[in-house]
Protein backbone atom coordinates (compact mmCIF):
# COMPACT_ATOMS: atom_id res chain seq x y z
CA UNK A 1 0.00 0.00 0.00
CA UNK A 2 1.10 3.52 -0.75
CA UNK A 3 2.19 5.62 2.18
CA UNK A 4 0.41 8.99 2.06
CA UNK A 5 1.49 10.45 5.39
CA UNK A 6 4.76 9.74 7.07
CA UNK A 7 5.56 11.23 10.46
CA UNK A 8 8.81 10.60 12.30
CA UNK A 9 9.59 11.74 15.83
CA UNK A 10 7.24 14.68 15.83
CA UNK A 11 7.40 16.77 18.97
CA UNK A 12 5.79 20.08 19.84
CA UNK A 13 5.75 22.36 22.86
CA UNK A 14 3.47 25.35 23.31
CA UNK A 15 5.12 28.76 23.53
CA UNK A 16 4.77 28.61 27.33
CA UNK A 17 6.86 25.43 27.46
CA UNK A 18 4.11 22.86 28.03
CA UNK A 19 4.78 19.75 26.01
CA UNK A 20 1.86 18.99 23.72
CA UNK A 21 3.23 16.24 21.50
CA UNK A 22 6.13 13.87 22.10
CA UNK A 23 7.83 11.44 19.80
CA UNK A 24 4.95 10.77 17.41
CA UNK A 25 5.70 8.16 14.74
CA UNK A 26 2.90 7.38 12.34
CA UNK A 27 2.39 6.15 8.82
CA UNK A 28 -0.95 6.50 7.11
CA UNK A 29 -1.69 4.54 3.96
CA UNK A 30 -3.79 5.29 0.93
CA UNK A 31 -7.59 4.98 1.35
CA UNK A 32 -7.31 4.26 5.03
CA UNK A 33 -9.86 5.73 7.42
CA UNK A 34 -7.89 6.42 10.53
CA UNK A 35 -9.64 7.25 13.79
CA UNK A 36 -7.67 9.39 16.22
CA UNK A 37 -9.09 8.97 19.69
CA UNK A 38 -8.11 10.15 23.13
CA UNK A 39 -9.44 12.10 26.11
CA UNK A 40 -9.91 15.87 26.20
CA UNK A 41 -6.63 17.71 26.04
CA UNK A 42 -4.72 14.66 24.79
CA UNK A 43 -3.27 16.62 21.88
CA UNK A 44 -5.51 15.38 19.07
CA UNK A 45 -6.32 18.80 17.65
CA UNK A 46 -2.75 20.02 18.11
CA UNK A 47 -1.61 16.98 16.18
CA UNK A 48 -4.00 17.70 13.32
CA UNK A 49 -2.72 21.26 13.03
CA UNK A 50 0.72 19.86 12.23
CA UNK A 51 -0.48 17.96 9.21
CA UNK A 52 -0.62 21.01 6.97
CA UNK A 53 2.00 23.05 8.74
CA UNK A 54 -0.27 25.39 10.70
CA UNK A 55 1.88 24.43 13.67
CA UNK A 56 5.43 23.39 13.09
CA UNK A 57 7.20 21.28 15.66
CA UNK A 58 10.35 19.21 15.68
CA UNK A 59 10.60 16.10 13.59
CA UNK A 60 9.88 15.03 10.04
CA UNK A 61 6.54 15.01 8.25
CA UNK A 62 5.91 14.19 4.63
CA UNK A 63 2.56 14.30 2.89
CA UNK A 64 2.29 12.36 -0.39
CA UNK A 65 6.08 12.24 -0.53
CA UNK A 66 6.38 16.00 -0.23
CA UNK A 67 8.32 17.08 2.83
CA UNK A 68 6.44 19.55 5.00
CA UNK A 69 8.52 22.70 4.68
CA UNK A 70 7.73 26.39 4.37
CA UNK A 71 8.21 26.37 0.59
CA UNK A 72 5.96 23.34 0.06
CA UNK A 73 3.11 24.59 2.24
CA UNK A 74 0.93 25.81 -0.60
CA UNK A 75 1.17 22.53 -2.46
CA UNK A 76 0.54 20.47 0.65
CA UNK A 77 -2.45 22.55 1.73
CA UNK A 78 -4.17 21.85 -1.57
CA UNK A 79 -3.67 18.10 -1.07
CA UNK A 80 -4.74 17.81 2.55
CA UNK A 81 -8.01 19.37 3.61
CA UNK A 82 -8.68 20.10 7.26
CA UNK A 83 -12.24 20.62 8.49
CA UNK A 84 -12.27 22.42 11.82
CA UNK A 85 -14.60 21.53 14.62
CA UNK A 86 -16.55 24.77 14.76
CA UNK A 87 -18.39 25.42 11.49
CA UNK A 88 -18.44 29.11 12.35
CA UNK A 89 -14.67 29.11 12.02
CA UNK A 90 -14.64 26.95 8.94
CA UNK A 91 -17.26 29.06 7.17
CA UNK A 92 -15.84 32.55 7.23
CA UNK A 93 -17.27 34.05 4.05
CA UNK A 94 -20.78 35.52 3.99
CA UNK A 95 -22.30 33.14 1.41
CA UNK A 96 -21.98 29.40 0.99
CA UNK A 97 -20.76 29.80 -2.58
CA UNK A 98 -17.95 32.17 -1.65
CA UNK A 99 -16.90 29.85 1.14
CA UNK A 100 -16.70 26.74 -0.98
CA UNK A 101 -14.98 28.77 -3.71
CA UNK A 102 -12.33 30.12 -1.35
CA UNK A 103 -9.95 27.17 -1.59
CA UNK A 104 -10.13 26.67 -5.37
CA UNK A 105 -9.75 30.41 -5.89
CA UNK A 106 -6.46 30.39 -4.02
CA UNK A 107 -5.33 27.46 -6.12
CA UNK A 108 -5.30 29.95 -8.98
CA UNK A 109 -8.03 28.32 -11.06
CA UNK A 110 -10.14 30.10 -13.64
CA UNK A 111 -13.58 31.38 -12.75
CA UNK A 112 -15.40 28.64 -14.65
CA UNK A 113 -13.30 25.89 -13.07
CA UNK A 114 -13.96 27.34 -9.65
CA UNK A 115 -17.70 27.36 -10.34
CA UNK A 116 -17.65 23.77 -11.48
CA UNK A 117 -15.65 22.61 -8.46
CA UNK A 118 -18.02 24.43 -6.13
CA UNK A 119 -21.09 22.85 -7.72
CA UNK A 120 -19.51 19.40 -7.61
CA UNK A 121 -18.44 19.73 -3.99
CA UNK A 122 -21.86 20.97 -2.87
CA UNK A 123 -23.47 18.19 -4.84
CA UNK A 124 -21.40 15.58 -3.01
CA UNK A 125 -22.70 16.79 0.34
CA UNK A 126 -26.24 17.37 -0.99
CA UNK A 127 -26.20 21.09 -0.39
CA UNK A 128 -26.45 22.52 -3.92
CA UNK A 129 -29.70 24.21 -2.97
CA UNK A 130 -27.89 26.36 -0.41
CA UNK A 131 -25.36 27.81 -2.84
CA UNK A 132 -26.50 31.43 -2.51
CA UNK A 133 -27.59 31.19 1.12
CA UNK A 134 -25.84 33.06 3.89
CA UNK A 135 -23.88 30.71 6.13
CA UNK A 136 -25.46 32.02 9.30
CA UNK A 137 -28.90 31.08 8.05
CA UNK A 138 -28.06 27.37 7.88
CA UNK A 139 -28.70 24.81 10.60
CA UNK A 140 -25.80 23.24 12.45
CA UNK A 141 -25.97 20.02 10.45
CA UNK A 142 -26.10 21.95 7.20
CA UNK A 143 -23.13 24.06 8.25
CA UNK A 144 -21.19 20.86 8.90
CA UNK A 145 -21.96 19.57 5.44
CA UNK A 146 -20.95 22.83 3.83
CA UNK A 147 -17.76 22.80 5.95
CA UNK A 148 -16.86 19.48 4.39
CA UNK A 149 -17.69 20.83 0.94
CA UNK A 150 -15.33 23.78 1.46
CA UNK A 151 -12.52 21.27 1.62
CA UNK A 152 -13.82 18.81 -0.98
CA UNK A 153 -13.89 21.59 -3.56
CA UNK A 154 -10.09 21.62 -3.46
CA UNK A 155 -10.13 17.93 -4.48
CA UNK A 156 -7.83 16.91 -1.64
CA UNK A 157 -6.24 13.49 -1.49
CA UNK A 158 -6.43 13.41 2.29
CA UNK A 159 -9.35 14.62 4.38
CA UNK A 160 -8.81 15.55 8.02
CA UNK A 161 -11.81 16.09 10.29
CA UNK A 162 -11.79 17.40 13.83
CA UNK A 163 -14.81 16.15 15.83
CA UNK A 164 -17.11 15.93 12.80
CA UNK A 165 -20.06 14.45 14.70
CA UNK A 166 -20.10 16.73 17.74
CA UNK A 167 -23.34 18.66 18.37
CA UNK A 168 -25.25 16.77 15.70
CA UNK A 169 -28.58 15.10 16.33
CA UNK A 170 -28.78 11.35 15.54
CA UNK A 171 -30.25 11.85 12.10
CA UNK A 172 -27.67 14.39 10.99
CA UNK A 173 -24.94 12.32 12.58
CA UNK A 174 -26.07 9.33 10.56
CA UNK A 175 -26.15 11.43 7.38
CA UNK A 176 -22.63 12.56 8.09
CA UNK A 177 -21.42 9.01 8.70
CA UNK A 178 -22.96 7.88 5.42
CA UNK A 179 -21.38 10.83 3.66
CA UNK A 180 -17.95 9.96 5.07
CA UNK A 181 -18.38 6.34 4.08
CA UNK A 182 -19.06 7.40 0.51
CA UNK A 183 -15.94 9.53 0.22
CA UNK A 184 -13.30 7.25 -1.13
CA UNK A 185 -10.17 9.09 -0.06
CA UNK A 186 -7.77 8.81 2.85
CA UNK A 187 -9.46 10.15 5.96
CA UNK A 188 -8.20 11.07 9.41
CA UNK A 189 -10.91 11.62 11.99
CA UNK A 190 -10.22 12.93 15.47
CA UNK A 191 -13.20 12.29 17.70
CA UNK A 192 -14.73 11.14 20.96
CA UNK A 193 -17.52 9.43 19.11
CA UNK A 194 -16.19 5.87 19.37
CA UNK A 195 -19.34 4.39 17.89
CA UNK A 196 -18.68 6.37 14.75
CA UNK A 197 -15.06 5.25 14.77
CA UNK A 198 -16.24 1.65 15.06
CA UNK A 199 -18.61 2.24 12.18
CA UNK A 200 -16.33 3.85 9.62
CA UNK A 201 -12.67 3.57 10.59
CA UNK A 202 -10.32 0.83 9.50
CA UNK A 203 -7.60 1.67 11.95
CA UNK A 204 -7.37 3.53 15.26
CA UNK A 205 -4.66 5.53 16.95
CA UNK A 206 -5.07 6.27 20.65
CA UNK A 207 -3.35 9.46 21.78
CA UNK A 208 -2.99 10.54 25.39
CA UNK A 209 -0.68 13.06 26.98
CA UNK A 210 0.78 13.92 23.58
CA UNK A 211 1.98 10.40 22.89
CA UNK A 212 0.68 7.56 20.76
CA UNK A 213 -0.45 4.92 23.25
CA UNK A 214 -1.85 2.37 20.84
CA UNK A 215 -2.12 1.94 17.10
CA UNK A 216 -3.97 -0.89 15.50
CA UNK A 217 -7.07 -2.50 14.11
CA UNK A 218 -10.43 -0.99 15.11
CA UNK A 219 -11.82 -4.18 16.63
CA UNK A 220 -8.74 -4.86 18.73
CA UNK A 221 -8.48 -1.40 20.25
CA UNK A 222 -12.16 -0.61 20.72
CA UNK A 223 -12.76 -3.90 22.53
CA UNK A 224 -9.80 -3.47 24.88
CA UNK A 225 -11.68 -2.34 27.98
CA UNK A 226 -8.64 -1.91 30.21
CA UNK A 227 -6.74 0.17 27.65
CA UNK A 228 -9.67 2.47 26.86
CA UNK A 229 -10.66 3.03 30.47
CA UNK A 230 -7.15 3.86 31.58
CA UNK A 231 -7.21 6.71 29.05
CA UNK A 232 -10.52 8.29 29.86
CA UNK A 233 -12.52 6.42 27.21
CA UNK A 234 -14.90 3.48 27.31
CA UNK A 235 -15.84 0.57 25.10
CA UNK A 236 -18.46 1.89 22.68
CA UNK A 237 -21.96 0.49 22.93
CA UNK A 238 -21.96 -0.81 19.38
CA UNK A 239 -18.98 -2.98 20.27
CA UNK A 240 -20.66 -4.23 23.45
CA UNK A 241 -23.82 -5.06 21.52
CA UNK A 242 -21.76 -6.70 18.80
CA UNK A 243 -23.20 -4.69 15.93
CA UNK A 244 -21.52 -4.50 12.53
CA UNK B 1 -30.64 31.79 15.43
CA UNK B 2 -31.87 33.87 12.56
CA UNK B 3 -31.08 37.50 12.25
CA UNK B 4 -32.04 39.77 9.46
CA UNK B 5 -30.88 43.24 9.24
CA UNK B 6 -29.19 45.57 6.78
CA UNK B 7 -30.75 43.82 3.79
CA UNK B 8 -34.08 42.39 4.87
CA UNK B 9 -35.88 43.71 1.75
CA UNK B 10 -33.27 42.55 -0.73
CA UNK B 11 -35.28 39.55 -1.93
CA UNK B 12 -38.07 41.50 -3.61
CA UNK B 13 -38.30 41.00 -7.36
CA UNK B 14 -38.33 44.44 -8.97
CA UNK B 15 -36.64 46.42 -11.71
CA UNK B 16 -34.33 48.01 -9.17
CA UNK B 17 -33.46 44.71 -7.51
CA UNK B 18 -32.67 43.11 -10.84
CA UNK B 19 -30.17 45.80 -11.77
CA UNK B 20 -26.53 44.83 -11.60
CA UNK B 21 -25.27 45.94 -8.19
CA UNK B 22 -22.40 47.74 -9.88
CA UNK B 23 -24.78 49.76 -12.02
CA UNK B 24 -26.78 50.60 -8.93
CA UNK B 25 -23.72 51.62 -6.95
CA UNK B 26 -22.46 53.86 -9.77
CA UNK B 27 -25.87 55.49 -10.17
CA UNK B 28 -26.42 56.15 -6.52
CA UNK B 29 -22.93 57.58 -6.10
CA UNK B 30 -23.49 59.78 -9.17
CA UNK B 31 -26.78 60.95 -7.75
CA UNK B 32 -25.25 61.77 -4.38
CA UNK B 33 -22.42 63.73 -6.01
CA UNK B 34 -24.88 65.57 -8.22
CA UNK B 35 -27.08 66.42 -5.22
CA UNK B 36 -24.15 67.66 -3.18
CA UNK B 37 -22.95 69.92 -5.99
CA UNK B 38 -26.34 71.56 -6.52
CA UNK B 39 -26.74 75.25 -5.78
CA UNK B 40 -28.59 75.56 -2.44
CA UNK B 41 -31.02 78.09 -3.91
CA UNK B 42 -32.06 75.83 -6.81
CA UNK B 43 -35.30 74.70 -5.23
CA UNK B 44 -36.66 73.16 -8.41
CA UNK B 45 -33.60 70.93 -8.71
CA UNK B 46 -34.16 69.57 -5.23
CA UNK B 47 -37.80 68.95 -5.97
CA UNK B 48 -36.82 67.05 -9.11
CA UNK B 49 -34.27 64.98 -7.22
CA UNK B 50 -36.88 64.12 -4.64
CA UNK B 51 -39.28 63.18 -7.40
CA UNK B 52 -36.65 60.98 -9.09
CA UNK B 53 -35.83 59.19 -5.84
CA UNK B 54 -39.50 58.63 -5.07
CA UNK B 55 -39.98 57.07 -8.49
CA UNK B 56 -37.01 54.78 -7.91
CA UNK B 57 -38.30 53.77 -4.48
CA UNK B 58 -41.71 53.13 -6.00
CA UNK B 59 -40.11 50.98 -8.72
CA UNK B 60 -38.18 49.00 -6.11
CA UNK B 61 -41.43 47.98 -4.34
CA UNK B 62 -39.74 48.50 -0.98
CA UNK B 63 -42.34 49.69 1.56
CA UNK B 64 -41.92 53.41 2.07
CA UNK B 65 -42.38 52.88 5.81
CA UNK B 66 -39.22 50.79 5.89
CA UNK B 67 -37.21 53.49 4.12
CA UNK B 68 -38.60 56.14 6.46
CA UNK B 69 -37.71 54.07 9.52
CA UNK B 70 -34.13 53.73 8.36
CA UNK B 71 -34.11 57.37 7.57
CA UNK B 72 -35.41 58.48 10.96
CA UNK B 73 -32.65 56.50 12.62
CA UNK B 74 -29.99 58.60 10.91
CA UNK B 75 -31.76 61.96 10.99
CA UNK B 76 -30.85 62.89 14.61
CA UNK B 77 -27.15 62.77 13.75
CA UNK B 78 -27.63 65.13 10.84
CA UNK B 79 -29.81 67.47 12.88
CA UNK B 80 -27.28 67.50 15.69
CA UNK B 81 -24.62 68.75 13.31
CA UNK B 82 -26.84 71.11 11.35
CA UNK B 83 -28.73 72.73 14.23
CA UNK B 84 -25.84 75.02 15.23
CA UNK B 85 -25.12 76.26 11.73
CA UNK B 86 -27.62 79.16 11.67
CA UNK B 87 -26.00 80.58 14.81
CA UNK B 88 -22.35 80.56 13.85
CA UNK B 89 -22.38 81.99 10.36
CA UNK B 90 -21.74 85.74 10.22
CA UNK B 91 -24.10 87.91 8.27
CA UNK B 92 -27.30 89.87 8.42
CA UNK B 93 -29.18 88.94 11.60
CA UNK B 94 -32.79 87.83 11.26
CA UNK B 95 -33.30 87.20 14.94
CA UNK B 96 -31.15 87.93 17.93
CA UNK B 97 -31.35 87.47 21.64
CA UNK B 98 -28.99 87.97 24.49
CA UNK B 99 -28.59 85.37 27.23
CA UNK B 100 -26.07 85.67 30.08
CA UNK B 101 -24.14 88.23 28.12
CA UNK B 102 -23.89 86.04 25.02
CA UNK B 103 -25.37 87.36 21.84
CA UNK B 104 -27.35 84.70 20.02
CA UNK B 105 -28.34 85.53 16.49
CA UNK B 106 -29.66 83.69 13.51
CA UNK B 107 -28.40 84.96 10.18
CA UNK B 108 -29.83 84.64 6.72
CA UNK B 109 -26.58 83.11 5.44
CA UNK B 110 -26.59 80.65 8.32
CA UNK B 111 -30.14 79.58 7.50
CA UNK B 112 -29.16 78.98 3.88
CA UNK B 113 -26.34 76.70 5.02
CA UNK B 114 -28.69 74.94 7.42
CA UNK B 115 -31.19 74.31 4.64
CA UNK B 116 -28.37 73.29 2.31
CA UNK B 117 -27.00 70.68 4.71
CA UNK B 118 -30.41 69.42 5.66
CA UNK B 119 -31.90 68.93 2.20
CA UNK B 120 -28.72 67.46 0.75
CA UNK B 121 -28.29 65.05 3.64
CA UNK B 122 -31.93 64.09 3.38
CA UNK B 123 -31.81 63.36 -0.35
CA UNK B 124 -28.44 61.59 -0.16
CA UNK B 125 -29.67 59.47 2.72
CA UNK B 126 -32.71 58.42 0.73
CA UNK B 127 -30.45 57.41 -2.18
CA UNK B 128 -28.17 55.39 0.07
CA UNK B 129 -31.06 53.73 1.88
CA UNK B 130 -32.49 52.70 -1.45
CA UNK B 131 -29.15 51.23 -2.55
CA UNK B 132 -28.59 49.30 0.66
CA UNK B 133 -32.17 48.11 1.02
CA UNK B 134 -32.49 46.87 -2.53
CA UNK B 135 -29.15 45.05 -2.78
CA UNK B 136 -27.97 41.95 -0.97
CA UNK B 137 -25.09 42.99 1.24
CA UNK B 138 -22.82 40.36 -0.27
CA UNK B 139 -23.60 41.56 -3.78
CA UNK B 140 -23.00 45.13 -2.76
CA UNK B 141 -19.58 44.20 -1.42
CA UNK B 142 -18.71 42.40 -4.62
CA UNK B 143 -19.87 45.37 -6.66
CA UNK B 144 -17.75 47.75 -4.61
CA UNK B 145 -14.81 45.39 -5.07
CA UNK B 146 -15.33 45.46 -8.81
CA UNK B 147 -15.47 49.24 -8.67
CA UNK B 148 -11.94 49.11 -7.25
CA UNK B 149 -12.61 49.74 -3.60
CA UNK B 150 -9.47 48.24 -1.97
CA UNK B 151 -9.96 44.51 -1.48
CA UNK B 152 -8.81 44.64 2.10
CA UNK B 153 -11.86 46.81 2.94
CA UNK B 154 -14.15 44.38 1.17
CA UNK B 155 -12.65 41.53 3.17
CA UNK B 156 -13.08 43.41 6.45
CA UNK B 157 -16.70 44.26 5.63
CA UNK B 158 -17.48 40.70 4.66
CA UNK B 159 -15.99 39.36 7.90
CA UNK B 160 -17.98 41.94 9.79
CA UNK B 161 -21.16 40.85 8.06
CA UNK B 162 -20.39 37.17 8.64
CA UNK B 163 -19.43 37.39 12.29
CA UNK B 164 -21.66 40.12 13.62
CA UNK B 165 -24.41 37.48 13.81
CA UNK B 166 -22.15 34.94 15.48
CA UNK B 167 -21.15 37.49 18.11
CA UNK B 168 -24.73 38.52 18.61
CA UNK B 169 -25.67 34.89 19.29
CA UNK B 170 -22.73 34.62 21.63
CA UNK B 171 -23.83 37.71 23.55
CA UNK B 172 -27.37 36.39 23.81
CA UNK B 173 -26.07 33.11 25.25
CA UNK B 174 -23.97 34.95 27.79
CA UNK B 175 -26.91 37.12 28.72
CA UNK B 176 -29.15 34.12 29.26
CA UNK B 177 -26.53 32.40 31.37
CA UNK B 178 -26.25 35.53 33.47
CA UNK B 179 -29.99 36.06 33.78
CA UNK B 180 -30.59 32.48 34.85
CA UNK B 181 -28.13 32.84 37.70
CA UNK B 182 -28.83 36.37 38.88
CA UNK B 183 -31.77 36.65 41.21
CA UNK B 184 -32.87 39.85 42.87
CA UNK B 185 -32.36 43.39 41.75
CA UNK B 186 -28.86 44.45 42.52
CA UNK B 187 -28.22 46.96 39.79
CA UNK B 188 -24.55 47.39 40.57
CA UNK B 189 -23.81 43.67 40.33
CA UNK B 190 -25.58 43.66 37.00
CA UNK B 191 -23.31 46.34 35.64
CA UNK B 192 -20.31 44.41 36.90
CA UNK B 193 -21.55 41.25 35.22
CA UNK B 194 -22.12 43.19 32.04
CA UNK B 195 -18.56 44.44 31.95
CA UNK B 196 -17.31 40.89 32.52
CA UNK B 197 -19.51 39.71 29.69
CA UNK B 198 -18.02 42.28 27.36
CA UNK B 199 -14.56 41.07 28.36
CA UNK B 200 -15.50 37.46 27.66
CA UNK B 201 -17.01 38.50 24.35
CA UNK B 202 -13.82 40.31 23.40
CA UNK B 203 -11.65 37.30 24.20
CA UNK B 204 -14.01 34.99 22.37
CA UNK B 205 -13.95 37.11 19.26
CA UNK B 206 -10.18 37.34 19.48
CA UNK B 207 -9.87 33.56 19.68
CA UNK B 208 -12.42 33.13 16.93
CA UNK B 209 -10.26 35.37 14.79
CA UNK B 210 -7.28 33.12 15.42
CA UNK B 211 -9.11 29.92 14.42
CA UNK B 212 -10.65 31.60 11.41
CA UNK B 213 -7.17 32.59 10.31
CA UNK B 214 -6.00 29.00 10.69
CA UNK B 215 -8.98 27.80 8.66
CA UNK B 216 -8.14 30.35 5.97
CA UNK B 217 -4.51 29.27 5.88
CA UNK B 218 -5.46 25.61 5.55
CA UNK B 219 -7.35 26.51 2.44
CA UNK B 220 -4.45 28.27 0.85
CA UNK B 221 -4.79 31.87 2.05
CA UNK B 222 -1.44 33.55 1.52
CA UNK B 223 -2.04 37.08 2.74
CA UNK B 224 -3.31 38.40 -0.59
CA UNK B 225 -7.00 39.05 -0.81
CA UNK B 226 -8.62 37.50 -3.86
CA UNK B 227 -12.21 37.86 -4.93
CA UNK B 228 -14.15 36.20 -7.70
CA UNK B 229 -14.94 38.61 -10.50
CA UNK B 230 -18.26 39.54 -11.98
CA UNK B 231 -19.68 39.05 -15.44
CA UNK B 232 -20.00 41.95 -17.85
CA UNK B 233 -22.72 44.53 -17.32
CA UNK B 234 -25.94 43.67 -19.14
CA UNK B 235 -27.30 45.93 -21.87
CA UNK B 236 -30.32 46.85 -19.74
CA UNK B 237 -28.01 47.98 -16.92
CA UNK B 238 -26.18 50.30 -19.28
CA UNK B 239 -29.45 51.73 -20.56
CA UNK B 240 -30.61 52.37 -17.03
CA UNK B 241 -27.34 54.11 -16.16
CA UNK B 242 -27.58 56.30 -19.26
CA UNK B 243 -31.21 57.26 -18.62
CA UNK B 244 -30.60 58.22 -15.01
CA UNK B 245 -27.39 60.09 -15.84
CA UNK B 246 -29.25 62.08 -18.52
CA UNK B 247 -31.92 62.86 -15.98
CA UNK B 248 -29.27 64.11 -13.56
CA UNK B 249 -27.73 66.34 -16.24
CA UNK B 250 -31.18 67.65 -17.09
CA UNK B 251 -31.89 68.50 -13.45
CA UNK B 252 -28.57 70.30 -13.15
CA UNK B 253 -29.02 72.33 -16.31
CA UNK B 254 -32.67 73.08 -15.54
CA UNK B 255 -31.83 74.16 -12.01
CA UNK B 256 -29.54 76.92 -13.29
CA UNK B 257 -32.43 79.00 -14.64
Amino acid sequence: MKKVIEIRELGYSYPDGTTALKDINLNVFENETLGIIGPNGAGKSTFLLHLNGLLQGKGYISILDIELKEKNLKKIRSKIGIVFQDPDSQLFMPTVFEDVAFGPMYMGLSKDDVKKLVTDALDRVDMTWAMDKLSHHLSYGEKRRVSIATVLSMSPEILVLDEPSSNLDPKHRRNLINLLKELKITKLIATHDLDMVFDICTRVVLIDDGKIIADGNVNDILSDKALLESHGLEVPLSVVLGEK
Amino acid sequence: MKHDFIDSHSDINSVIHRLDPRAKAILIIAMVISIVLTNPKALISFALYGFLILILIFLSKIPISYILKRFIMVMPFILLIAIFLPFIKDGEALWSHSIFGFDLKITYEGLIIFWNVLIKALLSMLCMTLLIASTKFTHLLKALGDLKLPKIFIMIFSFMYRYIFVLQDELEKLKRAKDSRSAGKRRWLNIKALSNMLGVLFIKSYEKGETVYLAMCSRGFDGNVKLLEYNKLAFSDIIFIVVILMFLVFINVFGRF
